[in-house]
């Protein structure tokens, strides 16, 4: 038996049905990453290989949380709230407040038959550990939004991951479905309990024509975790995206974050801030499509980075043959404070078309001695000020997030770090 | 209130400041003035604790040793130096800068804090006297401020924090007759019996205003001459390649 085998049948021994088979004969095939592979570069993919071929599924829902347990790890943000734990749909954590007609948020039983049912084409995994989501997926999480309608509050989904014996696996799924001309708010996020855990979260969107979704992902993981996420994205034409991705928790995160523009004039901004300390490791790689003519799409990540912790951000822009009036912007800044901290940082520009705006700039540097000198010199201490200008740093970022308690909630994760 | 003794400074070796004394009693205002590399804005930044310094010598604020203090130790000593050229800090607000700044000095002084709403009155009234536009409090600290903004906005913070010394580095430099009018008169303003003020310049039209008690010129890093206010006008007119007469203590 090869490695691959191995984890597909400790982890999803029971997966029988089409799509099951599907992602098995891809994952026999492509298999899982390497650290050969340029998308995988910044990842130590090997000792994520070996955490995972020794872990074993959950043994099903934890019963000792409550409301109060959820309220702490992943907030409450004024909206309905659903809460699933290692993978199962928990209603008794979940809210079951009203929403307006058409709307559906909650949990759905097969996975497998959600993008047919949503419009979304399911395609090629990802990746092997896509292909293992779809594999060893539970109950995935829904967001459904009818044409037309508007929902001010954030729709929460929250994917607790609860540590068993062992190391824990756990493939959490989440699809939003945005119609055309609805505006939702969505926020997704992973938290739990400290201990040896993999979480490998695929998450997929669709903004319909003229939509307009602002979609939040936090990872506020616990110690012990080692977290492998994607969110695949697909705009109709004129739609609007507003993707913020917090990296605070784990010991290894990464998240790929891919987006397609697969309509005219759609516009997206994606905004993210990771904050790796100790030995953290957090990683981004994000890839925005220009696939249909007359997109915008800006890309703005920061990294703060301390103790012996790395964060990486790898950004690429592909513009296809044939689009015009294309504008794409990416910028990716980083404050490292400590000598021991490292960030990496890899443009990667694939344009094909030549009616194209296109910028890209990335900077790794310390705080601003002058600046620190200056906040000293009217009184303020030196954590205090240092915590200032972090926040500053952090600021811009963290203004991206629509809800203001989550707003508020970010924000005291990063000024802690001073 | 202040004494200089001895003082010396150097950077990667260079020697900048070479046994420099100076003594500013209680309610008096002295004026550095010197040429370009005398070491004036080296005197500003070793008082206030800029790091990067091989700093010897004895200064003391009331009879507390400065040099053994952090920067933000020596503010609540009661020394403020205002920048020659102030710090643009994109991203933290100027209102809240300044708050903070005077609340940590509270603090260390043992009175109480100041509210977000009564500290907001406060600063517009002490705005106004120094003709400042309250919409700067909304910007962040000095960004995209012109260079007279920059320095109302250190005399400000002069103000609302109520030092013991107070050090100027160059306020007068790179601002218009109006701003320089403003700022020398918001300084003059600011005066105190118990408050003593140390004007580093290299023109005299701030002293105009100022009209200090003493004049110390600077020269290679060690105080040359001294004198009254005449002196200051007499270097404005000569320049300061006339060193003829007494070092005077």
């Amino acid at each position: 038996m090869t490695a691959t085998d191995t984890i597909v049948e400790r982890l999803a021994a029971g997966a029988v049905d089409e799509a099951a088979s599907r992602a098995r004969a891809w994952l026999a095939t492509h298999g899982f990453p390497h650290g050969r592979d340029e998308a995988w570069h910044y990842t130590p993919v090997d000792e994520i290989l070996a955490t995972l071929a020794g872990a074993v599924p959950a043994a099903g829902p934890a019963g000792h949380l409550d409301r109060s347990i959820v309220d702490d790890l992943a907030g409450d943000h004024g909206g309905r709230r659903i809460v699933f734990v290692n993978g199962v749909y928990v209603p008794q954590l979940s809210d079951d407040r009203p929403l307006p007609p058409g709307f559906h948020f909650g949990p759905l039983a097969e996975p497998s038959g959600v993008p047919a049912m949503l419009g979304t084409p399911g395609g090629d995994p990802l990746d092997g550990f896509d292909a293992l989501n779809r594999l060893a997926a539970g109950e995935a999480a829904v967001v459904r939004s009818p044409p037309g309608a508007r929902l001010d509050s954030p729709l929460h989904v929250v994917h607790l991951g609860v540590p068993g014996r062992g190391t824990t696996a756990v493939h959490p799924r989440t699809f939003v479905h945005a119609a055309a001309e609805s505006r939702i708010t969505v926020i997704e996020t992973y938290a739990g309990l400290p201990g040896a855990m993999v979480t490998n979260a695929s998450s997929t969107v669709h903004v319909g024509a003229g939509a307009v979704v602002a979609y939040h992902r936090i990872q506020a993981e616990a110690p012990g975790v080692t977290h492998l996420g994607r969110t695949r994205i697909g705009q109709a034409a004129g739609s609007e995206l507003r993707a913020v991705s917090i990296m605070t928790g784990a010991d290894i995160a990464r998240l790929t974050l891919d987006v397609v523009l697969n309509g005219r004039e759609a516009r997206t901004t994606l905004d993210g801030l990771y904050v790796p300390r100790h030995r953290q490791r957090h990683d981004h790689v994000v890839t925005v499509d220009h696939g249909a003519s007359a997109g915008t799409s800006r890309q703005r990540f920061k990294g703060i980075i301390d103790g012996h912790a790395r964060g990486s951000f790898g950004g690429r822009i592909i513009v296809r043959p044939g689009t015009v009036a294309t504008d794409a912007d990416q910028s990716n800044h980083n404050l490292l404070l400590s000598s021991t901290a490292q960030a990496d940082t890899q443009p990667w520009l694939e344009i094909f078309a030549d009616d194209v705006r296109c910028t890209h700039g990335a900077t790794v540097g310390r705080l601003d001695d002058d600046a620190l000198f200056y906040l000293r010199s009217r009184g303020v201490p030196l954590a205090e000020a240092r915590a200032m200008l972090i926040a500053a740093f952090a600021d811009e970022v963290i203004a991206r997030i629509a809800p203001e308690s989550l707003q508020q909630r970010v924000a005291a994760t990063v000024y802690a770090k001073g | 209130m202040l004494r200089i003794e001895g003082l010396t400074a150097a950077v990667g070796g260079t020697s900048i400041l070479r046994g420099l004394d100076l003594a500013i009693g209680a309610g008096e205002v002295h004026a550095v003035m010197g040429p370009n590399g005398a070491g004036k804005s080296t005197l500003a930044n070793v008082l206030a604790g800029r790091d990067g310094y091989d700093v010897a010598g004895t200064v003391t604020l009331d009879g507390v040793d400065l040099l053994g203090l952090t920067p933000e130790q020596r503010a609540a000593a009661g020394l403020f130096l205002a920048f020659q050229y102030p710090v643009e800090i994109p991203g933290v607000g100027n209102m809240y800068f300044l708050r903070t700044a005077l609340n940590a000095l509270r603090r260390e002084r043992r009175q109480p804090e100041v509210g977000a709403i009564e500290f907001l009155a406060m600063a517009k009234e002490h705005m106004a006297r120094l003709e400042m536009d309250p919409a700067l409090l909304n910007r962040s600290v000095n960004a995209g401020f012109s260079g007279g903004e920059k320095k109302r906005n250190e005399v400000l913070q002069l103000s609302l924090l109520e030092p013991r010394l107070v050090i100027l580095d160059e306020t007068d430099s790179g601002l218009d007759i109006d701003a320089l009018r403003a700022v020398a008169e918001g300084v003059d303003r600011l005066r105190r019996p118990d408050r003593a003020m140390l004007v580093i310049t290299h023109y005299a039209r701030l002293l105009e205003q100022l009209r200090p008690d003493r004049v110390h010129v600077l020269s290679e890093g060690r105080i040359v001459r001294s004198g009254d206010y005449e002196l200051a006008l007499e270097l404005d007119a000569a320049g300061y390649g006339v060193r003829s007469g007494t070092p005077v203590r």
